[in-house]
């Protein structure tokens, strides 16, 4: 097995300041080791001097040296750690290459040049370790994201490949595809790979990762065993921009207010369900019913002022209620009234807004104010519209900002501008899609007290989420399905 | 392990050569007869798999719009105008074994196969890498564009046709922008475009029902050419 290390390494990507100054680590073989710390500290330029993609792809200025076994960063070109080090990468989405699962594992044995023959005994070698029989000959696209990383760690390491290098591999995944993934990676610790996870959720693989190594400001700040590490007070950790170590104690605050049901409220409810069953028919050829999907769903009512949690694990169902909410698609059985009134598809559509995950797709204006002003309707003041167009701006630190493209902004000023869109049109109900997924505890915590500054501008805010920390520190109450 | 083949499973390049004498057929003008033939025998392999609705549609659409040009030639002296209904019909009819050629090969091959049948017939790997993610490509963008309307529709839609294609068009491609890196990344490391050799999990050879698949499909070519 080789050795993985990384040698007096400064590396500065082109025309930036460098993201790694003097780091020395060595990763032994057969060791699992987490490279931690906030968002932007450095640690995904670990992973990438691993597998070789910085300093060739990820251009930059490289001194000392990153080497795992015989391969050298810089000098060993990246298809050559095909074989030595797998990777696998944040988002199950955009990793895939192959639209077909065999043809996904099989594809670094392909580049390779391995004869049909071992390439058939590697994909059923590795969908064997990991008991995935299921995913194999399956259109990717149509596995959850949680099947995808499965995948895409199998297909890392169908070549048996001594270092496995992961980057935020659970910022897309809920708590039973972190289940699923931390026992891959068991099999592997097994197996004797070495292991480096770049991340700052903790919990998920604790009993695997035999050692910490805490990296701020593009230094190493720390390194501890895993004892020492689990005794360090978790205030601490905190500090460090770091999720809990143990994520019990937030579990059993969530399912707590699951217990007590939603928190009534002063006045006619925003939103309210009755009997509401949500859904899709699936018809095929004669218009035959095939199958589809229906979901009864637990009346709700949201108040103005509440933030609430929408749980539920993959597959339950609530993408298919927030688009009935938000009037994207019709109800199967039941109604939805708005304000008190029974609302139409186009009245909830006019009354909801909805920050998506993928916030990038709802923005389309060239500018910060633009998409702003996008909201206002003919007729109005321009005046008092970009009064407060320029209000909204400041409250949610956007205003320096104003005349940027709202591509050229980072993930959390988008989400804040999408935010702003909504209070710019005067929204009854804002929806938001796991707002805080790969989010370090310092940012989770931001977007929680953006959330609680919407809340009380007398809009009902509904959280879809899988992150029992931000419902247990935020939420006022939490709908499961 | 590829369990979905079966026993009618035939060469990718077999039903490339069942594409190209769908358009000879269609530059040759062949006689009705002879392109009804065709059309059934294109669709064999859609019929003999999972995609049997498929082919059972196509056939029933080539089949009615043949209706329509028989129904309609003996009322075309009263009335001039179905002139119109009968050309159109017409027209589809030459067009729709393409079609159904077309489907016929994508819809049964296992995008591998594809893959592996191009490099067997030494298609340059600058080629063929386009290819494959332009095949993994489609669906995604089908899946933006329904979340991007979403989005529209919930900020409120535009009147101006040019707006709204702007504002579909923007976030469409700085998403594609994105995978696209991601895309990369990732094929890269898993040795995409490493010197030496490329192999192929599938293994492709021309059997025996290869070899009469394309003398069928060679067959109308040869009467269109001669009859």
């Amino acid at each position: 097995m080789p050795t993985a290390s990384l040698t007096d390494v400064t590396f500065a990507y082109d025309g930036r300041p460098p993201a790694l100054t003097d780091v020395t680590a060595t990763f032994a073989p057969g060791e699992c080791v987490m490279v931690t710390g906030r968002s932007g500290c450095g640690k995904t330029t670990v992973t990438r001097l691993l597998n070789g993609l910085a300093p060739e792809h990820f251009a930059g200025r490289l001194d000392g040296e990153a080497r795992v076994g015989g391969l050298v960063a810089g000098q060993s070109s990246v298809q050559d750690y095909n074989g030595t080090v797998g990777s696998v990468f944040q988002n199950p989405k955009t990793q895939y290459f192959h639209a077909n699962s065999t043809d996904e594992l099989s594809f670094p044995c392909e580049n390779a040049g391995l004869p049909s023959g071992e390439i058939h005994g590697r994909v059923r070698r590795a969908i064997m370790r990991f008991g995935i029989p299921h995913l194999l000959d399956r259109n990717v696209m149509e596995l959850s994201g949680g099947q995808q990383q499965q995948l895409a760690v199998a297909a890392a390491t169908v070549l048996d490949p001594g270092v496995l290098v992961l980057d935020e591999p659970t910022g897309n995944l809920d708590a039973d595809a972190m289940v699923r993934l931390h026992d891959m990676l068991a099999e592997l610790k097994r197996d004797g790979v070495t292991i480096v996870i770049a991340e700052h959720r903790l919990a998920w693989c604790a009993d695997l990762v035999d050692r910490y190594v805490l990296v701020e400001d593009g230094r190493i700040a720390g390194s501890w065993d895993a004892c020492e590490f689990a005794a360090l007070p978790a205030e601490r950790r905190r500090e460090w921009g770091l999720r809990a170590l143990d994520v019990t104690s937030a579990r059993e605050a969530t399912a707590r207010l699951v217990e007590r049901g939603l928190p009534g409220g002063e006045g006619t409810p925003v939103l309210a369900t009755h009997d509401l069953v949500v859904g899709y028919g699936r018809r095929g050829l004669l218009r035959r019913r095939v199958g589809g999907f229906a979901k009864a769903v637990p009346d709700l009512q949201l108040f103005a002022g509440q933030m609430v949690g929408l749980m539920g694990r993959n597959g339950a169902g609530k993408s298919t209620l927030v688009r009935t909410l938000c009037g994207l698609q019709p109800a199967c059985e039941g109604r939805i009234e708005l304000d008190g009134r029974p609302a139409s598809r186009r009245a909830l559509t006019r009354g909801a807004a909805l920050v998506m995950q993928d916030v990038h797709y709802q923005l389309f204006a060239d500018s910060v104010r633009g998409e702003l002003m996008a909201e206002v309707r003919d007729g109005d003041d321009g005046d008092e519209a970009r009064a407060k167009c320029d209000g909204l701006l400041r409250d949610l630190d956007l205003l320096d900002l104003a005349d940027r493209h709202p591509m050229s902004l980072s993930g959390g000023q988008q989400q804040r501008l999408a935010i702003a869109t909504a209070l710019m049109a005067g929204k009854r109900f804002v929806v938001l899609d796991e707002p805080t997924s790969g989010l370090d505890h310092a940012h989770m915590m931001q977007v929680g007290r953006l959330l609680r500054r919407l809340a009380d501008r007398s809009v009902a805010v509904l959280v879809v989420t899988h992150d029992d920390e931000l419902v247990a520190q935020w939420c006022d109450g939490v709908v499961a399905l | 392990m590829l369990a979905s083949r079966g026993p009618l499973y035939l060469d990718p390049r077999t039903k490339l050569a069942m594409v190209v004498s769908s358009n000879l057929l269609m530059f040759l003008h062949a006689p009705a007869s002879i392109e009804a033939v065709a059309a059934v025998l294109f669709a064999v392999p859609l019929l003999a798999g999972p995609r049997r609705g498929t082919g059972v549609r196509m056939l029933g659409l080539y089949f009615g719009l043949v209706a329509v040009q028989f129904a309609v030639a003996p009322l075309v002296g009263a009335l001039p105008w179905l002139h119109l209904l009968g050309a159109t019909a017409a027209a589809l009819c030459m067009m729709l074994p393409c079609m159904i050629a077309g489907l016929s090969a994508v819809l049964t091959t296992r995008p591998g196969d594809f893959v592996c049948a191009m490099r067997r017939m030494h298609v340059p790997t600058v080629v063929v890498v386009p290819i494959v993610v332009l095949m993994r490509f489609f669906p995604t963008i089908r899946h933006d564009w329904r979340q991007i309307r979403h989005a529209q529709r919930l900020r409120g839609g535009t009147r101006n046709p040019l707006d709204a294609l702007d504002r579909t068009l923007v976030p469409l491609l700085m998403n594609a922008v994105t995978v696209a890196q991601d895309l990369t990344v990732a094929a890269l490391t898993k040795g995409l475009g490493a010197d030496g050799p490329v192999t192929s999990l599938a293994q492709l050879r021309l059997r025996l029902r290869d070899a009469v698949a394309m003398a069928l499909c060679a067959v109308p070519v040869v009467l269109a050419l001669f009859l």
